[in-house]
């Protein structure tokens, strides 16, 4: 009963999964207002356009805030642990967990980069550290 | 002088607040509505228009309460949707569609164990399954997420999230149907564990069960009725839904802006001439967000506001007299329009405000709504 909550890679965002698996953030593109995406949708909520393609952006961008959970929701994930919101370089905003820095050293507008963490044999999750040289 | 309000509330009714396993969602809808209808002097057969929510099922409603309305519609069980419900039917009335609207609300959350958070979370839009790997679930570290960035942008501090539990739960301590009476201290706060930092247990409202209904007809109807009416004087709605499964970078405030902006012009009021706010607290950070959106101080001086007291009755703007949902009950802000109605009746007994015209509800969320309610109707 450890076994923690998993993604399903199947599905719309599967370009996401396996471009984690070989070391790049992927996420959508409008294919006519060039609008970033994530997660999967059909249309562009920007322009309502159906063609899009999936694209590796820069695996960088900042922390806008965080939480630290001390309440168990999950099986499998050690208490307290700490989620991070992060907006990549490219706009699009991610949850993830924050990798070699602890809570009380997140600020805000931190600058940091993608660390790919092969979970299972199918499943890499996208977390992420401080930029390297970028320490205060 | 023009007759600035047409419609109004002119009946409410509420269940008791707690756990009541013997009672689904349908049950204490019925009982709430049996309530308001009395309390308006109306009769069953009076009601031509029927908003449920979160009661599953409109047509099993009608069937258990034995209704044919004219005009029938169902919500779903988000807090949001209180004052949607109550705008919606105010159109409704002013339109001629309907002339007597019930708004029903029945909750079983406690009985029937409803979880905010977990593998069942369907909180935001469309769920928060992608980001269960990493954790992140549940409306509490969504408004946690919120809250954070509000400190590290203005300073605000945990204290000032404190002292909006503190307050409510001393106004519950003056509201015999509230579920928690007992007052704490600051540093009972400050003990209390956390469940998603900074927010502690006493940040969360309260998962109890309940039911709630209103009744609005039109202002002319209303002064025959055997209650004082309580005048919609004014209401504006907003959304910000697009982008919206992440928390908003202004927490609310454009929407909550343009919302109270139209429901002030509509009264024909200002700030200054408001007596009790009713700010949907579905977790402490939302009041301090709604203070700033709605306008009632500065953008992040929201912490040293209510560090200055004016929440508390007796303060300059007493909110959530009933204790709200932190510590009264959680309906889902449709008991705060009860005790908004209740106030400008002047019927709240010992946490009654003084001189009480005007209360203004207000919610805000991915959809804002702001109701000013009046005692005069102009």
């Amino acid at each position: 009963m450890t076994t923690r909550p998993l993604p399903s890679i199947e599905g719309p965002d599967k370009p996401f999964w396996l471009g984690l698996r070989q070391r790049e953030v992927r996420v959508q593109r409008c294919g006519d207002c060039r609008t970033y995406r994530f997660p999967a949708t059909r249309f562009c909520a920007h322009c309502r356009s159906e063609t899009f393609e999936w694209v590796a952006v820069e695996p960088t961008g900042v922390v806008e805030t965080w939480c630290v959970f001390h309440r168990q929701y999950f099986e499998g994930l050690t208490l307290p642990y700490t989620v991070i919101q992060v907006r990549l370089k490219c706009g699009i905003r991610l949850f993830s967990n924050p990798v070699g820095v602890e809570a009380d050293a997140l600020r805000i507008d931190m600058p940091v980069e993608a660390v790919f963490e092969d979970t299972t044999p199918e499943v890499t999750l996208l977390k992420f550290q401080p930029t390297k040289g970028d320490f205060q | 002088m023009v007759d600035r309000a047409s419609v109004a509330v002119v009946g409410v009714g509420h269940t008791r607040y707690g756990s009541f396993p013997e009672y689904d969602a349908y049950d204490l809808g019925v009982l709430a509505l049996k309530q308001a209808i009395a309390d308006a002097g109306l009769k069953f057969t009076d009601i031509d228009g029927l908003i449920v929510n979160r009661i599953p099922d409109y047509q099993r409603f009608c069937e258990i309460a034995g209704l044919d309305p004219a005009y029938v519609s169902i919500t779903p069980g988000q807090g949001r949707f209180s004052g949607i419900c109550i705008e919606t039917a105010a159109a409704l009335i002013r339109s001629g569609a309907a002339k007597t609207i019930a708004l029903v609300y029945g909750n079983n959350g406690r009985s029937s164990g409803d979880r905010y958070g977990g593998a069942g979370d369907t909180y935001g839009s469309g769920g928060g399954g992608l980001w269960f790997p990493y954790g992140m679930t549940s409306p509490g570290a969504f408004h946690a997420l919120m809250a954070r960035r509000h400190m590290a942008l203005y300073g605000t501090k945990s204290e000032h999230f404190g002292i909006v539990a503190k307050t409510f739960r001393d106004h519950a301590a003056l509201n015999p149907a509230a579920v928690m009476r007992t007052p704490y201290t600051l540093a009972d706060y400050q003990t209390s564990r956390y469940i998603c930092e900074p927010l502690h247990l006493f940040d969360y409202c309260l998962i109890n069960d309940g039911g709630v209904a209103l009744v609005l007809t039109a202002a002319a109807r209303a002064r025959d009725l055997a209650q004082p009416p309580a005048y919609l004087r004014g209401y504006g709605m907003a959304t910000a839904l697009s982008d919206s499964t992440f928390p908003p970078d202004d927490f609310w405030r454009a929407p909550a802006k343009e919302a109270a902006a139209d429901s002030f012009r509509m009264a024909g009021l200002v700030h200054d001439d408001i007596s009790t706010l009713m700010i949907y607290d579905n977790f402490t950070p939302t009041v301090l967000f709604s203070l700033e959106g709605f306008g009632y101080c500065g953008v992040g001086e929201s912490g040293p506001f209510v560090a200055e007291g004016h929440l508390a009755i007796g303060g300059r703007y007493p909110s959530n007299t009933s204790g709200g949902h932190l510590s009264e009950s959680y309906m889902q802000g449709w008991a705060l329009n009860v005790e908004a109605v209740q106030q400008v009746r002047g019927a709240c007994g010992a946490r009654q405000v003084e001189n009480c015209h005007f209360a203004h509800y207000m919610a805000a969320a991915p959809v804002v709504t702001s109701i000013i309610y009046g005692r005069e109707q102009s």
